[in-house]
């Protein structure tokens, strides 16, 4: 048997090129488009500024309720019409709420996309939101939570929020809620968000084989009956780190892992060390070869996966690592996770860590962004942050040419190791007695 | 809308004749002299490339004592080879901008990598290195290593999580003892602890061989290119001689006999899996089943949906739907699953499931639902080839179930052709009461 000893060179880079954009200012909205010849498959995505933080405070998750209460029918048709309607086109309605904004998606054949379009913007525009379809979709929600907070990690990620956002209104509590104010959330709540916030026109997101397309017709399809400017957007929420370390410990009797969210304020997107900052981030949680994962999965075995990462919102970012790591060894988790984040923070990254960094970052936006889905994310993208169209051109550019001294120095002023909060949820009769070397602990009310 | 409309990706009336190509990129294919089979399948759309390797062996291969040592083994074909060094694969395809990863089922392996297209060269070479060279670089402490990696895998995905082991528990309730899908991939503990480096080594040298491989590239290359570096790269890696089958997954027909299996567990709220053996994928038969489930339980237009969660509301919404594990070595399940809401009996979601199951089979399935199913698949088959390593896969799936990679082209005008009587008669054979497997969790303490 041989085989070939030498690791073969690179061959010739085909040159990177974000997919031609189109936009179309026609009908009361705008729509970009990007073009993907040949893509069998077309998404649309109406991007509306009706975001989670724009609930009424004890009633996170109105957007959420909304979101789920579109399909219960519109004016034009009840909700087993509109099911018939929207999937015999093979499309499904994929509504989401973030922290910047309400989405309604859809993904069909191209020939069939301006159909699926039509009947989305009926759904977003002139939902019927009849009082006990609400009501029932709210206890529903209620229940679905319930059923998910069930599961490891949500109640974690709600401590580590309250933690981290308690001061900052909306943001101290979940992006759908919990179940208590979901519970809360009032027909008539539903019904405010929807008129309050669902009407301007917003933007169209389009990504297919655009000869296929017609953008006229989409612009129409999305925009009918809409009105309104765009609303000015409000400033960053800040960086405020604590002095000291806290541990969170919340109880989950029985738990064969302990689930770690271990993190601390962040900048927001517009952050202008974005990249350095993303590709500190990589190197220490976020590549399968990363320090974090490195360590405490490939040497020490006592994880699945381990990420760390930065969450960019347009007012609000945080660092995060998270894993779920085996009950016994939880501490020694703990300690081995501080270690690293306090290592790079102190003495930054190396060049043989950071040209894989730089490489996997810049080559993901060519091998991530291959189908409609993920373009017209990307699209979003470039609406959301206010980014122009050529950006993913910048990006890639910057994440290749990003040094060891910008990454590390965005590792030092954005890593803090002695203001990290620790959640730590898991067997607290088990563990409690080995997070006791970390500082202070509280247990959690969630 | 009618036939005609749409060339491609159209929903065509059930009684029009249905020729859509699913697969409408060229194909090439080659063998090399030991046995390696290469599909090539280019677009030069984006400036990517997916390497793709299907390995005809999955857990239907292990011997009672070894469950779970396939997938396993998959964790230890990124430890290192011959001329990799631990750690330096994934370092190698991350740090030049891929994509990487693995899974492992009852029926295959499959490795996979999608790289920036100058980077092709550089994924062969990963790939024949350890498919030719893993042995020697294998050590006790990768093992070990690797072992507690399985251990936490299992917790996360199926100890730690309400419901989690449903799987787990279908199984052996669906396939007799002694069948090659009777237990789970994940394997148990017990014989994950057992697991020697030996049995590992042997594994490989049996399994892992360029005759039981098949090779997909797809995207910016061309074929004549692909072929000379398979050469290069694999033509020296020795075919291995009379590799073993796994055993026979034939069954007589639907089981004969229900069986039932009450879970009282720490879970959030009642629910029910039903489940039944029906046909192996790749059959007309499971093709019905394909668009049976869809009509059945897939999206807020389907029979579940309409029935038990909007129309009866007995069960929760966000829960609730059916669909085939395409399994292609022995009848596949079908599981069909639904969870109840607040206040609402077990009985009643029980009596309600078996209704709606009891109306496949003598309730028409209507042209409006069919249709509602098929442009569903439509769309499902065009989102799975929409990127380099969704076509990868398939390609590599039929070349390695079904001897031709092409094969992939029909299956979306077979789910097409699927009439209301198909649907009728796969249900009346492969649904009824007497062979199902129900699955039942109840909210307590855990026994």
């Amino acid at each position: 048997m041989t085989l070939i000893t030498e690791r073969p060179g690179t061959g010739a880079a085909r040159p990177y090129a974000f997919p031609a954009v189109r936009r179309l200012s026609k009908h009361g909205g705008t729509v970009i488009a990007a073009h993907l010849p040949g893509q069998i498959l077309a998404s649309a995505v109406l991007l509306l500024d009706a975001s989670a933080a724009r609930e009424a405070e004890g009633r996170e998750g109105t957007a959420t309720v909304l979101a789920k209460s579109l399909e219960e029918g519109t004016r034009k048709r009840d909700s087993a019409a509109y099911a018939l309607a929207l999937e015999g086109l093979g499309a499904e309605l994929a509504p989401s709420v973030d922290w910047d904004a309400f989405r309604v998606g859809v993904s069909a054949a191209a020939p069939m996309l301006t159909d699926a379009v039509r009947l989305a913007a009926e759904a977003a525009r002139t939902p019927r939101l009849d009082p006990a379809d609400v009501a029932r979709v709210r206890d529903d929600e209620v229940t679905a939570l319930r059923m998910d907070w069930a599961q490891p990690g949500p109640r974690a990620d709600a401590a580590l929020r309250e933690a981290l956002f308690g001061a900052d209104g909306r943001y101290r509590r979940p992006l759908h809620g919990d179940p208590a104010s979901v519970a809360a959330v009032t027909v008539d709540d539903v019904l405010a968000f929807h008129e309050a916030w669902m009407l301007r026109p917003g933007v169209l997101l389009v990504a297919g084989d655009l000869n296929a397309l017609d953008l006229d017709a989409l612009a129409e399809a999305a925009f009918a009956g809409t009105s309104g400017k765009p609303l000015t957007p409000e400033g960053p929420l800040g960086v405020p780190v604590p002095g000291s370390r806290r541990t969170v410990l919340v109880d989950r009797p029985g738990s064969v892992q302990s689930t770690l969210r271990i993190g601390h304020r962040a900048p927001e997107r517009a952050a202008p060390d974005y990249v350095a900052m993303t590709l500190a981030a990589t190197v220490l949680g976020g590549a399968f070869t990363s320090r974090l994962n490195h360590l405490i999965r490939e040497v020490k075995g006592y994880t699945y996966g381990i990420r760390g990462s930065y969450a960019m919102t347009r007012r609000a970012g945080r660092f995060e690592v998270a894993a779920g790591v085996q009950t016994a060894v939880t501490g020694p988790a703990v300690a081995d996770t501080l270690g690293e984040i306090a290592r790079t923070q102190r003495e930054g990254v190396t060049e043989a860590e950071l040209e894989v960094a730089r490489s996997w970052r810049a080559g993901q936006l060519s091998v991530e962004m291959q189908t409609p889905g993920a373009i017209a994310g990307a699209l979003a993208g470039l609406v959301v942050h206010g980014l122009p169209d050529d950006y993913y051109e910048t990006l890639r550019r910057e994440y290749l040419e990003a040094t060891v001294e910008q990454v590390s120095e965005a590792a030092a002023r954005h890593l803090a190791v002695d203001g990290l909060t620790l959640v730590v949820e898991g067997d607290a009769a088990v563990i409690r007695e080995d997070l006791a070397e970390f500082g202070e602990l509280v247990d959690s009310e969630i | 809308m009618g036939p005609g409309r749409c060339k491609i990706g159209g929903v065509t009336s059930p009684t029009a004749p249905v020729d859509t190509t699913g697969y409408p990129w060229p194909i090439e294919t080659t063998r090399l002299a030991n046995g390696l089979r290469v599909v090539v399948s280019e677009d030069r759309t984006a400036p990517v490339v997916c390497v793709n390797l299907w390995y005809d062996v999955g857990s239907r291969h292990e011997p009672p004592g070894q469950t779970g040592f396939a997938h396993l083994f998959e964790h230890l074909m990124f430890e290192g080879s011959q001329h990799v060094k631990k750690t330096e694969h994934m370092k190698l395809v991350q740090g030049n901008g891929g994509s990487l990863n693995a899974t492992t089922n009852p029926d295959r392996t499959n490795y996979f990598e999608t790289m920036p297209s100058e980077h092709l060269e550089l994924a062969l070479w990963l790939e024949a290195d350890r498919m030719g060279g893993l042995v020697p670089a294998l050590t006790q402490e990768t093992l070990d290593n690797q072992r507690e990696v399985v251990k936490n895998e299992r917790r996360q995905r199926y100890e730690n999580v309400p419901y989690g082991d449903a799987w787990l528990r279908l199984l052996p309730l669906l396939y007799p003892a002694g069948h090659p899908y009777h237990h789970a991939t994940i394997g148990s503990m017990e014989d994950l602890n057992a697991a020697s480096l030996e049995t590992f080594q042997a594994f490989h040298q049996q399994y892992y061989a360029p005759n039981n491989c098949v090779l997909t590239v797809v995207g910016d290359t061309t074929p004549a290119e692909v072929f000379a570096l398979a050469e290069k790269y694999f033509g020296g890696i020795a075919a291995v001689p009379d590799i073993p089958p796994a055993p026979d997954g034939n069954l007589p027909g639907p089981a004969t006999e229900p069986a039932v299996e009450t879970v009282t567990a720490d879970v959030p709220a009642p629910r029910i899996y039903l489940s039944h053996r029906t046909y192996p994928f790749g059959t007309p038969g499971y093709d019905a089943v394909t668009v049976l489930a869809t009509v059945l339980g897939s999206g807020r237009g389907s029979r579940l949906y309409q029935r038990l969660a909007d129309g009866a509301r007995i069960a929760q919404p966000d829960y609730i739907g059916s669909y085939g594990v395409d399994l292609a070595h022995a009848p596949a399940p079908l599981i069909i699953t639904a969870t109840a809401k607040d206040g609402v009996a077990l009985e009643t979601l029980q009596e309600g499931l078996a209704d709606v199951v009891r109306s496949l089979i003598d309730e028409p399935v209507t042209d409006e639902e069919l249709n509602r199913a098929k442009a569903l698949l439509t769309t499902a088959w065009w989102r799975q080839v929409s990127t380099a390593g969704g076509r990868a896969d398939t390609l590599g799936r039929y070349a390695t179930q079904f001897g031709d990679p092409a094969a992939a082209a029909d299956r979306l005008s077979r789910w097409l052709a699927v009439t209301a009587q198909d649907i009728a008669k796969a249900a009346a054979e492969t649904l009824r009461p007497e062979s199902r497997v129900t699955l039942t969790y109840i909210p307590g303490e855990q026994a």
